[in-house]
């Protein structure tokens, strides 16, 4: 009796326990490694670090008061602006800020959050699209909408876009990576940022005889000789990860050889990678990874996160990364000396090439878009559209160039002289003093990317060359192609 | 088993239900939806367009994904010998007489298969590195800054170092079956073979082996598994490259169907990986049977074979007769 006893108490226990185990509906909770759970809570906004001046309230001019939306209910979301990451870095604590005051505003829906870090976010949200289960909105990269516009995946919101209340002030040029057929699938999102900005200090490089960074490449093997000597890279790089030498590196040299037509054919699935100014330009690039002592020897073995910390602790002269990496920088260096001798450069020109000069590429990587699912309810689908109108508006465009120097979709005015020297430089730099030019992996395709940063790595180390890694990205965008 | 305690069959089948269903709900059942999409163009999203065998025609004519299969096997090859071989020494060592503090051995040698695998990763990533590693840091102290390299960046090498974290990670998990299996044989054997003046290295060959010989085939079975699966730690430290230097097979998997989009090659390359899998572990075993059995056991087979053989046809010679 007693053994039954406890078998049936063992077996509740069991069965307890394996309920417990059981996710909520809530979409959030079948996310593994979902950095926070679903809430309907509007996340705290969060002053931003060690940043001045003190953050800004968004623009009072909320566009939607909640009497203008007729739905009530839930609405998923899923975004990769972790609290860590809004830490210093504007986009995100602007986006956390603006979707803390939306939801502050609609009190009658619930909003599912899906916060991950940015790397799992890509994975998973690929699988959530492979399993047809997209979160009503989500953030787009580039590179997937027309793929994903084609599976049917995607809302057009073209329209919405044309009608939406801010039109006049976007920034039409941002909508190119998230057009397919000439339809608009994503509101761009987030801040635009340069992929390609040499970060050097001043004061190093005028020991060294220049007064500024090197306007050629043949200056910067002079310096190399230099900092060579005295024991310091001349430029940090990391591309561990693969990506980095294609989004901060070649994507700028190339444009040096090809100008701007040959990435626009390339986008149009017009154009061919096998031409000889493409091959020109891995060529220059693997003659200075490899034959030159311009670079840390260890650049593909480490990230571009390990590169710059040779920037921050003198182990490095210069360092070549993204926006992200000036932020982090900025926050890394603050009180340091070498803050104020902390200058912005363009990519060196090439000697044989003049296709292209003085610029700089820039782009918004990502775009808030909606499922076609979530359309099928016409008032969720007003709300949802709402939420992207406000995430990628004026409130948020205010708020990131008050408190960062940053611009977003939506163009603002931002006074400069508020900000430190450093905020000055990088705003100039990324939005005032260059041409730009577009980022490759914002474009195309993920199986075109993957072929070719995987190869580059190899050409970098001297043990492919450049020709073959043109053929076989050629073949991959052929067969990304269908042809 | 009294028939008092044997449980009823239902109650045994009910126990089985959960862990079978769980076991088909997880393993078996991706598989077979796996073969069920490597037979499709299937780019991510609900559109998917049959496309027969074209997913495998792709596989084998796949450079990449064989050289990514030969890197597994590299990696089958040097654990093989480098978890089960040292794994073996240190059991031997650890039950001399000779040694002390048995149990802190044993202990110490099983803590680092504890670890997870990523974390393994970045710990040997530390060790590897070429401004901050120890591994340059010492042969600078020995005066051999000739030999220092940016060691994850050597398409030769590459391989073997990250092998070597695999390796320390593993001795002490199959250390721990080693020792339980050799545990159970008996002193008086290896005492007589001591009296008979049998060597350390003669006892082992002789006795310990060949009595170990299940454990062993199971360890190697573990390890031929583990080691075609193998993705995590070195994705954290080369993410298979330099360019497709360390690339295995699920890595390879992961990039087509993540990377890439494409989840029916993707689907195609994890059959592929459970196919292979499933030949190698049976070629090990079958080589691992032959090698274990010495030629006096194979000779005494073959002869009573023979003996069968002909019994037989005499029986057969004699019904013809009557």
């Amino acid at each position: 009796m007693k053994k039954k006893l406890v078998s049936i108490l063992l077996a509740t226990a069991m069965v307890v326990t394996l309920a417990g185990c059981g996710g909520s509906d809530a979409p959030a909770a079948e996310a593994p490694a979902a950095e926070e759970p679903a809430t309907t809570e509007a996340p705290a906004a969060e002053e931003p670090a060690a940043e001045e001046p003190a953050a800004e309230e968004p623009a009072a001019e909320a566009p939607a008061a909640d009497g203008e939306l007729a739905y009530s209910g839930n609405i998923s979301i899923m975004h990769f602006s972790t609290s860590e990451e809004s830490e210093g870095n504007g986009g995100s604590d602007g986006f956390r800020t603006c979707l803390a005051e939306w939801i502050g505003n609609h009190a009658n829906i619930t909003v599912d959050e899906e916060v991950l870090a940015n790397d799992d976010y890509k994975t998973q949200i690929a699988t959530r699209a492979a399993a047809d289960d997209l979160p009503d909105v989500f953030l787009l990269q580039g590179m997937n909408t027309i793929n994903w516009a084609k599976q049917g995946l995607l809302y057009d919101l073209t329209d919405s876009i044309k009608s939406s209340p801010y039109a006049a002030n976007y920034n039409m040029d941002y909508l190119v990576p998230f057009t397919a057929d000439g339809k608009y699938y994503a509101y761009p999102a987030l801040t635009g940022g340069t992929c390609t900005v040499v970060i050097y200090d001043e004061a190093m490089w005028k020991e060294a005889g220049f007064d500024s960074f090197p306007t050629t490449w043949a200056d910067v093997e002079k310096a190399a000789e230099y900092f060579g000597g005295q024991g310091i890279d001349t430029i940090a790089f990391g591309n561990g990860g693969q990506w980095q030498l294609n989004s901060c590196f070649v994507s700028c040299l190339g444009y040096q050889y090809t100008g701007t037509q040959w990435f626009a054919d390339i986008i149009a699935g017009t154009g061919t990678f096998d031409t000889p100014e493409f091959v020109a330009a891995l060529t220059e690039t693997q003659r200075l990874f490899h034959d030159t002592s311009i670079f840390n020897k260890d650049f593909n073995a480490i990230t571009n996160e390990d590169a710059r910390e040779y920037y921050i602790s003198g182990d490095a002269a210069a360092f070549i990364g993204g926006n992200w990496d000036a932020s982090y920088i900025q926050a890394s260096l603050e009180g340091d000396p070498k803050y104020d001798t902390t200058k912005f450069a363009v990519l060196p020109q090439a000697a044989d090439a003049t296709k292209y000069e003085n610029f700089q590429n820039i782009g918004l990587g990502y775009g808030m878009a909606i499922s076609a699912k979530a359309a099928q309810d016409p008032d969720k689908l007003a709300a949802c559209i709402d939420l992207c109108q406000y995430l990628t508006g004026t409130a948020f465009s205010e708020f990131v160039g008050a408190n960062y120097a940053l611009a977003g979709f939506c163009s603002s005015d931002v006074d400069l002289s508020k900000f430190d020297q450093y905020t000055q430089d990088f705003y100039n730099f990324s939005y005032v003093d260059n041409k730009g030019c577009e980022i490759y992996d914002s474009y195309v395709d993920g199986s075109v990317w993957s072929v070719l940063n995987t190869e580059m790595q190899e050409m970098v180390n001297g043990d492919k060359d450049p020709a073959t890694v043109v053929a076989d990205t050629e073949a991959a965008y052929k067969a990304y192609l269908g042809q | 088993m009294l028939k008092s305690i044997k449980p009823k069959k239902w109650v045994v089948a009910a126990y089985l239900a959960v862990p079978v269903a769980l076991y088909v709900f997880t393993v078996f059942a991706p598989l077979v939806a796996a073969l069920f999409y490597s037979f499709f163009e299937w780019k991510g999203g609900p559109v998917k367009t049959f496309n027969g065998l074209a997913n495998y025609t792709q596989l084998i004519h796949d450079e990449v994904f064989w050289s990514a299969f030969w890197h597994n096997i590299f990696l089958v090859l040097v654990c093989i010998v480098g978890q089960i071989g040292i794994a073996f020494i240190v059991v031997l060592l650890i039950n001399s007489k000779v040694t002390k503090l048995q149990g802190i051995h044993r202990t110490f040698g099983f803590f680092p298969s504890t670890i997870s695998a990523v974390c393994i990763g970045f710990i040997w990533q530390m060790i590897y590195d070429s401004k901050r590693g120890l591994l340059n840091y010492f042969l600078e102290k020995i005066g051999r800054e000739d030999l220092q390299k940016v060691w994850l960046n050597e398409p030769g090498l590459v391989m073997l170092l990250v092998s070597i974290p695999l390796i320390w990670q593993f001795i002490g998990y199959y250390m721990v079956i080693l020792l339980s299996a050799v545990s159970s044989i008996s002193t008086e054997v290896l005492e007589s073979a001591e009296i008979d003046g049998a060597t350390g290295i003669q006892r082992a060959r002789y006795i310990v082996l060949p009595l170990i010989k299940n454990t062993l085939l199971v360890c190697i079975t573990l390890c031929v598994a583990g080691n075609m699966k193998a993705f995590d730690n070195i994705y954290v430290m080369t993410a298979g490259g330099p360019g497709y230097s360390s690339m295995v097979m699920a890595m390879y998997g992961y990039k087509v169907s993540f990377e890439q989009s494409n989840l029916g090659y993707g689907s195609c390359i994890s059959v592929g990986i459970f196919v292979l899998a499933l030949a190698v572990i049976g070629g090990s075993q079958l080589l691992m049977n032959y090698l274990m059995t010495d030629s006096y056991d194979r000779n005494e087979k073959k002869h009573l074979k023979q003996i069968e053989k002909e019994r037989k046809q005499a029986i057969k010679n004699r019904k013809a007769n009557a």
